[in-house]
């Protein structure tokens, strides 16, 4: 190993002394890992991260070590360059199975993805922790990514928007700096929602302001990128810096910049008070009752409360920025949840001057007026509403899907979800070879069902008959990997929960499971006879899942285990008369709730395992000899999560075009409803309770 | 010197349980692991979170570890062992523990983030409907040993633990102090899977450490306080009290990692539904029914 590889790319500033190496052998034999796209893709690949003596940390914060399983898409791993900005250094990159991501710095250790790779390379990584974890003059981490903006504005005029600072010309008070992105281009992002091809990501305003990797929206910073700040350019920070405490840290000098920023902020709030003058009488209730002498209003016969039209104004002024937030911006930027405490803020301020004058007055502090154009919760209470971004690595939801929440305190009143991996499948010409390879390995969840269904595709263009003997081999693979898969999702569903031992049993089972053959499943019979037994008896289980997530009966729009769970009698294998000569019988709950999705997996875990005990051992679908290399084929195989269906062309060998319908892209559909008006809890419940795999959407 | 005691024996309860905490986890049994992990929260970068509220961000940890100190100070681990034997330590500890709510908002406030913030009020519903489960079961305790005196508690059980005496008070303190130390399935304020962290997101190096040691602590002054109120405190035969008090007060927070470990965090709205219609009920009842046996029993 050469001198410079053993020091971490993410090394702390710090000259070695004895402390420090003590730090870097604790760190090295305390890994904590942030998985990325997420833990049930590692566990999917057979990854056991605990016997690689590694941990699972819950956000970039806790974790030394970023570990990246498999290729990430572009968006995807955008996101990840924010999720490492916030991971506190000394940190290391792991990356198994893919090319290091563009964004981030080259990977401290590359493997394979197996097992006996990813110990080799822990033991790698823990060398390198011990001896690397300081540097004298560690590299900054820098990405187009992190890159942020500043743009002026007039504390009174929100439509002035100048590059550079100066006064308004309008009333000549001194612009204020902010990051660009704010309330004023509201309007354009929400013309621009849902374009991805911005050339300009910043959101991570965050980081750029105090480069202390910010707040709190980890896990998703990844995403805001779809803001579209094409103006307002001013400066660019680069971040990855953070403000420390200790100032032999400092690696940057921006923080104190930031800090100046922040100052010119507060000063700024206090001049409208102080330039304005002549008092209004206002009424409370009735803000469009505006006098010059005290009395009462007309409307409602309140006294009415002295008031300054600067003042006035700056209410006015924080209200409709907060309405733009909530009703324009829905960009998905934590720094929502700032902008919202920095009003938060202005109206404390409000408030006082407020309270000044009620002193001398009524002593009526104007709660109404002040939240009088806030938006409404369903109970009536006017509440600052934050749009708030959970995922694409979020500890309770699949890896790679983003879901925004705007929340209205715990509640969440809208939602919606998108996949940062979805699967694009109009692709060039590929040999059908190839094509099962990069279809089963675009299909991190369910490899299997996507090898299969290619194989079938092929094999039915080619116009091969099944061959019964091959058909039952895949069947069991098939079936073994649904039960590797709703085991996987009880895996989840423990992480979502906090409910440990489900996560470690249930994930013990899904690795037990994944290369199994039938004999080995046989005997796993009574564990998950058990595992199951015991969930469905799990005091406050229930009470947790029942009744969330209801999905309407026979809805159209489901498939696989959600349909089955609604009482919708929706099963691919039905048709298949293989399956017949199994003995496969569906069963289906009939609930629609989290808590049928979570019965019907189970039922369908033991149905799956009765057919492999009947189907024998499992075989990974292979390509059979085709003869006739072209012609158009259509197959449908029952994935764990729905049924899907694969049309393709092919022509000499190659696939031409492809068209592919999964459950999950019409499931993810689904999330709106089901999260509107619930309750934060709730709602994330009910989105797990789908199973989506955001891999299996297509774009 | 009983100030070192007690806070020694905090430590090794603190160090023990996370030890436990992580066997139960990983499935291995490191004793040196919550050694390393803290070692290793000292060599990281402390990350101050944008634009923070920064007395608020500092604050929280250090006045949650001074709570759960402050709380254990009144908890006699032996006849003599006890750093202040308040007139009023029974109250005094309710009052103590209303400082959790403080120090949760002030974290959830402080970093200036969307997960942080729903988790600190999350935990304002929390404290103020199960501080209600600590204050009555205590009430109780207190009514039969005629005394707020944490002692004088403890002796009032030489004949019968209050576990015995009073069940359904003990089983109501139990769930509150899980609650109110958020343990799961009451972690409603950090969430991993709902909030990514919730107030412990913003946190990393010397202050998470703090703040880990922190909520340690808490559960070993939680665990400390059921054994005074209900299982006798120091009483026992053969071992001397400070071991009893050490060997019940771990026994405590042990089961209290197990009911978080085998079950799933609690739904909001049950959490707070269950507290105020069938908890508090259940506690008048208990103040009820320990009213009448003294009344009765002589």
């Amino acid at each position: 190993m050469s001198e410079a590889a053993t020091t971490l790319a993410g090394a702390r500033k710090g000259r070695p002394s004895i402390l420090r190496r003590w730090v870097g052998q604790a760190l090295a034999r305390n890994l904590s890992c942030l998985v990325v796209p997420g833990p049930e893709v590692a566990l999917a690949h057979g990854l056991d991260l605990a016997a690689a003596d590694m941990r699972i940390a819950a956000t970039p914060r806790d974790a030394t070590v970023l570990l990246i399983v498999g290729e990430l898409s572009q968006k995807l791993d955008e996101a990840t360059a924010v999720l490492y900005a916030q991971m506190p250094r000394p940190r290391a990159i792991l990356v198994l199975g893919g090319s290091a991501p563009s964004s981030l710095p080259q990977a401290d250790v590359s493997a394979d993805l197996s097992q006996t790779e990813l110990m080799e390379a822990a033991t790698r990584l823990q060398r390198l922790l011990a001896e690397g974890a300081f540097a004298a003059s560690p590299d900054d981490f820098d990405s187009s990514i992190l890159q942020t903006k500043t743009e002026y504005v007039c504390p009174m005029h929100p439509e002035v928007v100048e590059d550079e600072p100066g006064s308004c010309p309008k009333c000549g008070m001194d612009l204020v700096a902010r990051e660009a992105g704010g309330d004023s281009d509201a309007g354009e992002h929400d013309e621009n929602r849902g374009h991805e091809h911005h050339e300009h990501h910043h959101d991570h305003k965050h980081e750029s302001e105090g480069h202390d990797h910010h707040h709190a929206h980890h896990n998703d910073h990844g995403q805001s990128h779809e803001r579209h700040h094409g103006h307002h350019q001013n400066h660019k920070h680069a971040h990855d810096h953070e403000q420390h405490q200790g100032d032999d840290d400092h690696e940057h000098a921006h923080c104190h910049e930031h800090e100046d920023h922040q100052g010119q902020d507060h000063g700024h709030q206090q001049e409208p008070a102080q330039e304005q003058s002549g008092t209004e009488y206002i009424c409370p209730m009735h803000p469009e009752v505006v006098r010059s002498e005290p009395g009462r209003c007309p409307k409602c016969g309140m006294d009415l409360e002295p008031h300054k039209p600067g003042e006035d104004e700056s209410v006015k002024e924080d209200v409709s920025e907060h309405d733009h937030e909530h009703h324009h911006d829905h960009s998905g930027h934590d720094h929502d949840g700032h902008d919202h405490s920095d009003h938060d803020h202005d109206h404390d301020h409000d408030h006082d001057h407020d309270h000044d004058h009620d002193h001398d007055s009524s002593g009526f502090m104007s709660m109404v007026e002040v939240t009088k154009d806030l938006p409404r919760s369903a109970d009536g209470l006017a509440m600052d509403w934050l749009e708030v971004p959970f995922g694409p690595c979020f500890p309770g939801l699949p890896g790679g899907l983003k879901l925004t929440l705007t929340l209205d305190g715990d509640g969440v009143t809208e939602g919606q979800a998108t996949s940062l991996v979805a699967m694009n499948t109009s692709s060039e010409e590929v040999a059908v070879e190839t094509f099962i390879e990069r279809l089963a390995a675009a299909m991190p969840l369910a490899p299997v069902s996507y090898r299969l269904l290619a194989c079938r595709a092929i094999e039915q263009a080619a116009g091969l008959e099944p061959d019964p003997a091959v058909e039952r081999g895949r069947a069991a693979a098939l079936e073994r990997e649904r039960i590797a898969s709703h085991l996987g999702w009880l895996a989840q569903l423990g992480r979502q929960l906090s409910f440990v031992w489900l996560t470690r049993r249930a994930a013990a089972l899904q690795l037990e499971t994944q290369r199994a053959d039938r004999e080995q499943l046989v005997a796993l019979r009574p564990a998950l006879q058990s595992l199951i037994a015991r969930l469905e008896h799990t005091p406050l289980l229930k009470a947790r899942l029942k009744g969330i997530g209801a999905l309407p009966h026979g809805s159209q729009d489901l498939r696989g285990t959600v349909a089955r769970a609604s009482g919708r009698t929706e099963d691919a294998r039905q048709a298949d008369a293989m399956y017949r000569e199994l003995g496969f019988e569906m069963r289906a709950e009939s609930a629609g709730d989290a808590w049928a999705r979570l019965r019907q997996r189970h039922v369908e875990i033991m149905t799956s395992l009765d057919l492999v005990e009947v189907a024998g051992d499992p075989e990974l679908p292979k390509l059979r000899a085709i003869d006739n290399p072209s012609g158009t084929g259509e197959a449908t195989v029952e994935t764990p999560r729905g049924r899907a269906t694969l049309r393709l062309t092919q022509e000499r060998g190659q696939v031409v075009s492809v068209e592919l319908d999964s459950a999950c892209s019409q499931h993810i559909g689904l999330v709106a409803d089901l999260v509107e008006g619930q309750e934060l809890g709730d709602a994330l419940v009910a989105v797990g309770s789908l199973d989506l795999s955001p891999w299996e959407v297509t774009s | 010197m009983t100030v070192a005691l007690v806070l020694l024996t905090l430590l090794v309860g603190a160090w023990l349980l996370a030890v436990i905490e992580a066997w139960l986890t990983t499935g291995r049994l490191r004793p040196v692991a919550p050694l390393l992990a803290g070692l290793s929260h000292l060599g990281r970068e402390s990350i101050l979170a944008r634009k923070p509220d920064r007395l608020f961000f500092e604050t929280a940890p250090v006045l949650l570890l001074v709570v759960a100190v402050l709380g254990a100070a009144v908890l006699p681990l032996a006849p003599d062992l006890v750093i202040a034997d308040l007139a009023t330590g029974a109250l005094f500890l309710n009052a103590v523990l209303a400082y959790v709510l403080v120090s949760l908002i002030m974290a959830g406030w402080g970093p200036n983030g969307a997960y942080a913030m729903v988790g600190g009020w999350r935990f304002l519903g929390q404290l103020i409907a199960y501080s209600m489960l600590i204050v009555m079961p205590i009430t109780a305790t207190a009514m039969r040993a005629e005394s707020l005196l944490n002692s004088a508690i403890v002796e009032s059980q030489a004949g019968l633990w209050n576990i015995v005496y009073q069940p359904l008070g003990f089983v109501l303190f139990f769930i509150a102090a899980i609650a109110l130390a958020f343990r799961s399935p009451f972690d409603l304020p950090t969430a991993p899977g709902e909030l990514a962290g919730g107030v412990d997101a913003e946190y990393t190096g010397v202050r998470l450490a703090v703040l880990r040691l922190a909520r340690l602590v808490m559960v070993i002054t939680l665990s400390a306080a059921t054994t005074v109120f209900f299982l006798g405190g120091w009483q026992g035969p053969l071992l001397p009290p400070w071991a009893w008090s050490l060997i019940k007060t771990l026994a405590v927070a042990v089961s209290m990692l197990l009911v978080g470990f085998y079950l799933p965090r609690i739904r909001e709205a049950d959490l707070l539904g269950w507290c105020w219609k069938l908890g508090i009920p259940l506690a008048l009842l208990n103040i009820l029914i320990v009213g009448l046996l003294i009344l009765v029993v002589p």
